[in-house]
């Protein structure tokens, strides 16, 4: 009880600390403490509890008054900014989802209380060392990312304390997220990451980081309001505010709990940035690089994928809501992944492989059996440090390079031979067996198989490949060798590095420890939630997968560079200029470039072609969801 | 006998001629002629030839693309000059603009002299080649281990 | 039981190692011989594959970077690890994911030459994946529900072969095998023997040893891309490998029959029929499988 509340409170105060403190060197030292702390009381936490289920009793009319006044102060928050940018849409929603907070608080939710506020189970335990770990090593990264990107900006303000400050907010909220069992708690903490990520994402006060803030908000502020929703719905037909017992109830009575339950998954899928409300994670990318790491890897969209995967007993026996959330999911994965393919910003690459993965873990959410919810927490796990990794990795080298362009990453094995190594390893992590992820996705296909999810299985194999596809070139880029240029590697920040390794040294452990965590982790999990588990995967292929991880990475950081053949140059089809830097005297006796661009293939797999039937499928698909849940409903009174 | 007199792939560059030969090492090529009895492949990448055939004579224009194709293809290697231009620069030899046979640029190994030279002619000196190969792959084996002894 | 599978698998690799290169340098001769008969030629010997890749073995070292080699030599490694996994009984999948790993590092070694001639090779390398991968793992699936199981050891247990249920599968993956096999109309990343390529699409900077191992490599998919053909005709009757070999020959035969009829086509093509075929032929056999 205490370490969760530690876990809650103590991001909250260094966050009214960091607030406070101007000066730099203090906010280095107390944020770089704070993270540390936090990622040890949740490895603590981790160690102390695992396997240790329990509610914890905690029933308080003060915190649930403290939890109203912030839904109203994040309310009048947001109404503040729509009025100062004429937003009108925000500002209505905002008033819309407060006004119902606070009927439901004050005319339904009084009569009843919940006895266990907050719980821990093993997935929460993951998801707080998810938070905990990765969260606050990006924290970490943070501290030198923005001295770099104050100093690029040195006309504006320095608003970082802000930023700092909403960086630890976000990490209070999310473990909120994960620790409460009474939804009122968990709606405030949702509603906390919501108006964190909206001011995180406005952070330059650029137009288009306004615009892209406002659709933030717009949009988990419709999910929000499907939250408040369910709430009503759970407390006039469940007359219960525990998540527990709510889940319980819903997967005994499916009929009863379908309505809810679709609204619920409409606010994950919001807030997991499922097609069609992808375009909000998309203009995410404005903010600074670890704000974009925070939303996509521990923070935001897990909280959507995390309340899924939650669910995930009630879709396994009600249908509508779980179709829903499967083909939402599927669609999603697929067409975003196709959508990568035509990127060359990698920034927005990372961006539409996170939806398409998100995807997959909601898919499996929605298929609901344990062994999809295997696949779903390791895909969350995978997901969380490879793409917090990648993050970090382009966030510095856009810092020394001068570009996120996949392409002007041509070279960067030796302009920056350290991070183009742990990008690599990234890279690989997410897309490449033997490498976790796709371990995660081998599960994900036998569940999918298991089900007879037809329609899941075809969207699969088809984003697969084409996975591989945006991944390949873009490993393929950093691989290039050519002459030595000179090393732009001299300059990074310690603070960066130090949580670039430890991600990489995650991704490795996670990796290579995959049977182990399989073993000891998850599958206690879903032995509680589902009683039965027998896993997709033999235990023999695991350590396959595990110990070919181990040689690459060995290749990857020990082999590379050692050759010892003698030195030729490249085929240029001409008689070479400058051979080392691609130029030849081509027919007329002019020198000319060789270079090289990667496939994009606009035409096929651009966003214009394929974001509107996307976008048109989902929508579709949500919007029968509810009409069939609502004619369910009405049949039976 | 070194396994390169079995396996010789050649690679064809058509130098400053009226094509005559070149047409011919083509047609040499067909199947007609079936060269790949011999093991013989035509291949469109220097670093995996191990003959050179170079039709034609050496002008400024293209001299420098004889040498870049001849260094970059791999040792063991043999050239093998097709043609009386190939060989001497033949008729073209006054022109202001020749400097001369392919000797002019690259060591040559074999001369096919011909205008323009037959097909036979070229799987002729071709097979001749396929001796200053062996050879050559002899030696290089040899300096390798000498090499391999003095590290 | 889970030991012993980890042993099968070594000793699986081991054997793999050794058999494949000999069946797959005597399909490579055996491809040759028969089209160079198809074409009206006598062709070269038998062992033609063998003493080329004896005399690229004995060229000189050469490299246009220090990893190049490297790259190819996890490609290798890899390929005999899927054909190890394979053939010791294991998981498809395991091996469809493992070779599909050493298709990455051979991409990446070709990139890692930064010479434009190899990128686009490489990029068509990658293409070609996205166009036969949905296949490939459809087959698996389809494998997995006609057997029960994804081990290709559960097929010499199982009372018919996974052919009586998953014929339309079987013939879209005889359709994306040419791309596997790399030949024409699909051999647009790199080709075997005599054809040309654009230089020579990604084994443009590869040379000596290197394209040794390139070629060794290639006999190894061969054999285990067979294998994959025969999995299909497996069931409890030991005779059936006899079949199942059978097949696998006379499909290697249509390849070959197929490389010599048609010309290569664009890589629009390729993408647009491969996925199609998937689709058609893929799905309707899956949707069969799942609901009948």
């Amino acid at each position: 009880m205490g370490m969760i509340g530690f876990l809650i409170l103590f991001p909250l105060v260094v966050a009214l600390v960091l607030l406070c403190v101007k000066n730099n060197q203090a906010r280095n030292v107390i944020a770089s403490i704070a993270a540390a702390t936090i990622a040890f009381a949740s490895i603590a936490l981790t160690v102390v509890y695992f396997g240790k289920d329990s509610f914890i009793s905690l029933s308080s009319p003060v915190i649930d008054y403290i939890c109203s006044a912030i839904g109203i102060i994040i309310a009048i928050c947001i109404l503040v900014y729509a009025v100062r940018y004429r937003n009108i849409l925000a500002g209505v929603l905002a008033l819309v989802q407060v006004a119902a907070a606070l009927v439901f608080e004050f005319g339904f939710s009084h009569g009843i209380a919940v006895a266990s506020g907050l719980y821990l189970d093993s997935l929460s335990l993951l998801m707080a060392l998810v938070i905990g770990v990765i969260g606050s090593g990006i924290c970490l990264y943070a501290l030198g990312y923005m001295e770099d990107f104050q100093a690029e900006h040195a006309d504006a303000p320095d608003r970082r304390p802000v930023f700092f400050a909403l960086m630890f907010l976000f990490l209070s909220a999310m473990f909120g997220v994960v620790f409460s069992n009474n939804m009122l708690w968990l709606f405030t903490a949702w509603e906390i990451t919501t108006i964190c990520s909206f001011l995180l994402i406005g952070y330059t006060r650029t137009d288009e980081a306004i615009k892209n803030a406002f659709r933030q908000i717009v949009m988990n502020l419709l999910g929000g309001i499907g939250f408040t929703a369910a709430l009503f719905f759970i407390a006039v037909n469940f007359h219960t505010l525990s998540f527990a017992e709510f889940i319980a109830a819903g997967a005994a009575n499916p009929g009863l709990a379908t309505l809810p339950v679709i609204c619920l998954a409409f606010a994950g899928i919001t807030k997991a940035a499922q097609m069609p409300f992808q375009s909000w994670l998309l203009g995410a990318m404005v903010a600074p690089t670890p704000t974009s790491a925070l939303l996509h890897s521990s923070t935001m969209v897990k909280a959507g994928v995390f309340l899924l995967v939650k669910l995930a007993p009630i879709f396994a026996v009600s249908f509508v809501p779980s179709v829903m959330v499967i083909l939402v999911g599927g669609v999603t994965f697929t067409f975003c992944s196709f959508m990568a393919i035509s990127q060359s910003n990698a920034k927005r690459v990372l961006a539409y492989s996170t939806v398409a993965n998100l995807g997959l873990i909601v898919a499996c959410a929605g298929v609901g059996t344990p062994e999809a919810i295997w696949a779903a927490a390791f895909l969350i796990i995978f997901h969380a440090i490879a793409k917090s990794l990648l993050f970090l990795c382009v966030g510095t080298a856009e810092h020394h390079i001068g570009s996120r362009d996949i392409e002007d990453m041509d070279l960067l094995f030796e302009r920056m031979p350290q991070l183009a190594r742990y990008m690599m390893l990234g890279i690989m992590c997410m897309f490449i067996a033997p490498f976790g992820m796709l371990i995660a996705k081998w599960a994900t296909l036998v569940s999918f198989v298991d089900t007879k999810q037809v329609t899941l299985i075809i969207l699969l194999v088809f984003g697969s490949a084409a996975t591989f596809m945006f991944w390949g070139k873009w490993l393929g880029k950093l691989a290039g060798i050519a002459g030595s240029p000179e090393n732009d590697e001299q300059t990074v920040h310690r603070s960066e590095w130090v949580s670039i390794l430890l991600m990489v040294v995650l991704v490795v452990a996670c990796c290579v420890g995959l049977p182990f965590i399989s073993l000891y982790v998850i599958e206690p999990y879903i032995a509680t939630v589902f009683g039965t588990f027998s896993r997709g995967i033999a235990d023999g292929n695991l350590v396959i997968a595990s110990v070919a991880t181990a040689f690459v990475v060995v290749v990857l950081f020990a082999g590379l560079g050692k050759g010892k053949a003698k030195k030729a140059e490249v085929y240029l089809s001409g008689i070479s200029v400058d051979n080392e830097g691609r130029t030849f005297s081509n027919s007329l006796s002019k020198e000319t470039a060789a270079t090289a661009r990667n496939w994009y293939m606009e035409h096929i797999f651009g966003e214009q072609a394929i974001s509107g039937i996307g976008t048109v499928c989902t929508a579709l698909i949500i919007v029968v969801a509810f009409l069939a849940s609502v004619a369910s409903l009405l049949g039976m009174f | 006998m070194s396994y390169i007199t079995k396996s010789p792939w050649v690679i064809h560059y058509d130098a400053s001629s009226c094509n005559g030969c070149d047409i011919e090492v083509l047609a040499a090529l067909c199947p007609g002629y079936d060269v790949e009895r011999f093991g013989i492949i035509n291949t469109g990448n220097p670093k995996h030839a191990d003959i050179f055939l170079v039709t034609g004579s050496v002008n400024e224009q293209n001299i420098g693309v004889i040498k870049e194709i001849y260094e970059q293809m791999v040792e063991p290697k043999v050239v093998v000059a097709c043609g009386v231009c190939a060989c001497s620069a033949g008729i073209f030899h006054d022109c202001y603009n020749v400097i001369g046979g392919v000797d002019q640029a690259i060591p040559v190994d074999v001369y096919a002299p011909g205008c323009a030279v037959r097909p036979e002619a070229i799987i002729d000196a071709v097979v001749a080649g396929l001796g200053v190969l062996d050879e050559k792959a002899q030696a290089l084996k040899a300096q390798n281990k000498a090499q391999k002894k003095g590290a | 039981m889970d030991g012993m599978s980890i042993v099968a698998v070594v000793i699986g690799t081991i054997a793999f190692t050794v058999a494949a290169p000999l069946l797959g340098c005597l399909l490579a001769g055996i491809d040759r011989k028969i089209s160079a008969r198809m074409q009206g030629r006598v062709g070269p010997p038998l062992l033609q594959p063998y003493y080329d890749v004896r005399k690229l073995l004995e060229k000189d070292r050469v490299s246009v970077n220090a990893s190049e080699g490297l790259y190819i030599s996890c490609a290798l490694f890899f390929t005999l690890l899927a054909g190890g996994i394979f053939f010791s009984g294991g998981s498809v999948l395991m091996s469809v994911f493992v070779i599909t790993l050493a298709a990455l590092f051979f991409i990446v070694a070709a990139y890692s030459t930064r010479s434009p001639y190899a990128e686009v090779g490489a990029n068509r390398e990658i293409l070609q994946v996205l166009a036969y991968e949905p296949m490939v793992l459809l087959v698996a699936v389809g494998f997995y529900m006609a057997i029960g199981s994804f081990d290709v050891a559960a097929a010499l247990g199982a009372p018919v072969p996974a052919i009586a249920t998953t014929g339309l599968l079987f013939i879209g993956f005889l359709f994306v095998l040419t791309i596997k096999l790399r030949k024409s109309p699909f051999d647009l990343s790199y080709s075997h023997h005599a054809h040309q390529e654009i230089v020579k699409g990604i084994t443009t900077e590869m040379s000596g040893p290197t394209l040794a191992k390139v070629e060794v490599m290639h006999w190894c998919e061969n054999v285990l891309f067979l294998g994959w053909v025969g999995m299909f005709f497996l069931w409890a009757n030991p005779l059936s490998i006899l079949a199942a070999v059978a097949v696998a020959l006379f499909v290697y035969f249509l390849e070959i029959v197929i490389d010599n009829n048609f010309a290569r086509v664009k890589w629009q093509a390729m993408l647009k029929w491969s996925w199609l075929v998937t689709i058609i032929a893929g799905g309707i056999n899956i949707v069969l499988l799942t609901y009948l």
